[in-house]
């Protein structure tokens, strides 16, 4: 049998300075969790977020800097020919916060 | 018709009062269920049963890379080390993937076999089949799981079926059906019950535990009571072996009908946190439908972490582009998220509730995966060297048991092989090997496995 997932994670992240802090995720898949960071809309890092409930943005550049966690939403192990999957993808699963750096 | 009892039975030729127990039986239960119970009334060879304790393996099936997971070699080549880094642990000296990071935190709790091997073909089957039953075998000589040795030596301990399979049998891996998933020669009444249903889709139902559309609760007691007023006529001219089988669907229909045996299925019981906190997925609630059922009498639940290979994200990682295209992106993804949390889960809940110590929790494998990653990205079948598991119960966490080689071919310090792994799970659960014996082919006694416990797991 493969894997079907139901209903949708769900997780509250709030922002302290530079210090961002996530919930209990709710309805866990249990695949991988990450900060995902953006600088002026780009993505900047995607840090695990598994091990900690907190994330500190260390990079010195100056910038508005948007957080959000996302999970990894499992639909197929299908890939493209380079290696990227076809159906499964990155879903984003809190609110997403901004933190203003320089 | 024929009167009996009360009760008003139609009778013709070529109906016999089997195939119609048997008939009434199917209707309700289906068939699994008797068949796992039926001669489970067989007495036990050695009754030591107070002493010992319980276990829940997880099958990782399709093999984890031993060099991506518990085996790491950072100093190897680039072709060799592969993609993901090494992390510290709270076992001072052992490092394992940085995908398991609560792993990491509970590394004291376990202890790790890095030089299993087996000597036989390349095969997922032939892997399972040793890590299963402590043998290789074919068709002609099949050998029992160990769960079903279990079961036949120390039988149940309540309602629930001394031996379960979750959240179900292993099918297609390539190359046979011989999995070592079966009661071999201990017979039918020892096979493992299987659950063939998934813990985490919200319509899970257990089809042993649920009578079939249309049938209510009167229709079945209905049913049981005509079954035991033929028992109460035709008694004295039985035999004992056919006495045992309808002791054996009376308890199909105890359990059918059972608040005990429903409740233990029933994860709705759970608090949602601990639910997630197990994942909600396939493995992380049979993870946790395992440790309800070991809580609740079960003696032996294996956890298969996938049925198969083909087609699915799954352990079996050869990047083949085609049905076996799994990648390291799976492994980063999926895998070793979803076994990170639910191991954890089980072993702190186990904890939590007082269980560890009485619980032995085995992680197995069919093989490990070659040294040399293969022009795709991948890494093939490798039973020369591999890394399993275990805690729990009296296993002396915070240590690796023998080595590999600089590159993870080959043991390079004491060598283990699978017998000695199921002679190590049945000397933890309390179990003398050299005194607890059971039949074998023929009814002959034998011993469990004809191997000794790794001294070092429990030192």
């Amino acid at each position: 049998m493969d894997q079907r997932f139901e209903g949708m994670p769900k997780a509250e992240i709030k922002v302290d300075g530079r210090k961002i802090t996530r919930s209990h995720v709710s309805n866990d898949w249990g695949s991988q969790l990450l900060w995902e960071v953006r600088r002026g809309g780009e993505v900047v890092a995607t840090v695990p977020a598994r091990a900690s409930d907190s994330y500190e943005i260390t990079d010195p550049t100056p910038g508005q800097y948007e957080v959000v966690l996302q999970m990894f939403q499992y639909e197929g192990y299908e890939k493209d020919p380079t290696g990227k999957y076809t159906k499964s993808k990155f879903v984003e699963v809190s609110n997403k916060v901004v933190c203003t750096v320089g | 018709m024929l009167q009996i009892g009360d009760v008003r039975v139609p009778v013709c030729h070529g109906v016999t009062r089997r195939s119609f127990l048997e008939a009434g039986a199917t209707g309700l239960a289906g068939l699994s269920l008797p068949a796992v119970l039926s001669l489970q009334e067989a007495g036990a060879v050695e009754s030591q049963k107070s002493q010992i304790r319980n276990c829940i393996t997880i099958f990782l099936v399709g093999s984890p890379g031993h060099l991506d997971t518990w085996d790491m070699k950072p100093d190897a080549p680039a072709e060799i080390r592969g993609k993901f880094k090494p992390i510290s642990t709270n076992a001072p000296g052992i490092e394992i993937c940085e995908h398991f990071p609560l792993m990491a935190r509970m590394m004291d709790k376990v202890a790790l076999i890095r030089s299993l091997h087996h000597k036989t073909g390349a095969t997922h089957e032939n892997g399972q089949r040793w890590m299963m039953t402590g043998h290789d075998f074919n068709a002609d000589s099949m050998k029992p799981h160990c769960g079903s040795v279990i079961s036949r030596v120390f039988g149940s301990r309540g309602m629930l079926p001394a031996s379960i399979m979750l959240p179900g049998k292993i099918g297609n891996t390539g190359s046979g059906p011989l999995h070592g998933q079966t009661a071999g020669y201990l017979g039918s009444a020892h096979e493992p019950f299987f659950l063939n249903s998934d813990p985490a889709r919200s319509d899970f139902k257990v089809s042993d535990l649920t009578p079939p559309d249309g049938q209510s609760e009167f229709r079945i007691n209905s049913r049981r009571n005509i079954l035991k007023q033929l028992d109460d006529v035709q008694r004295r001219t039985e035999t004992n072996s056919s006495l045992g089988r309808d002791t054996a669907y009376a308890r199909a229909f105890n359990l059918l009908t059972s608040p005990e045996a429903k409740q233990a299925f029933n994860l709705a019981e759970e608090s949602d946190k601990l639910r997630d906190r197990y994942g909600r997925n396939t493995l992380g609630q049979s993870c946790l439908m395992a440790r309800r059922l070991i809580e609740r009498g079960s003696r032996f639940v294996n956890v298969n972490h996938f049925d198969t290979v083909f087609g699915i994200s799954c352990w079996d990682m050869h990047a083949d582009g085609g049905s076996l295209n799994n990648t390291y992106a799976d492994y980063e993804r999926l895998l070793c998220p979803q076994f990170d949390l639910a191991f954890t889960a089980l072993i702190e809940d186990l904890e939590q509730r007082g269980l560890l110590k009485d619980t032995v929790v085995c992680v197995l494998s069919e093989m490990g995966r070659t040294p040399g990653i293969n022009p795709r990205g991948g890494r093939d079948h490798h039973p020369a060297a591999w890394t399993n598991f275990m805690a729990g119960g009296p296993i002396r966490g915070g240590q690796a048991i023998g080595s590999t080689d600089k590159t993870g071919a080959r043991p390079q310090n004491n060598p283990i092989e699978p017998p000695q792994i199921l002679a190590s799970i049945y000397h933890a659960m309390g179990i003398d090997l050299d005194t607890t014996m059971m039949p074998g082919p023929g009814g002959r006694p034998i011993r469990l496995v004809e191997a000794e416990p790794i001294d070092q797991l429990f030192s």
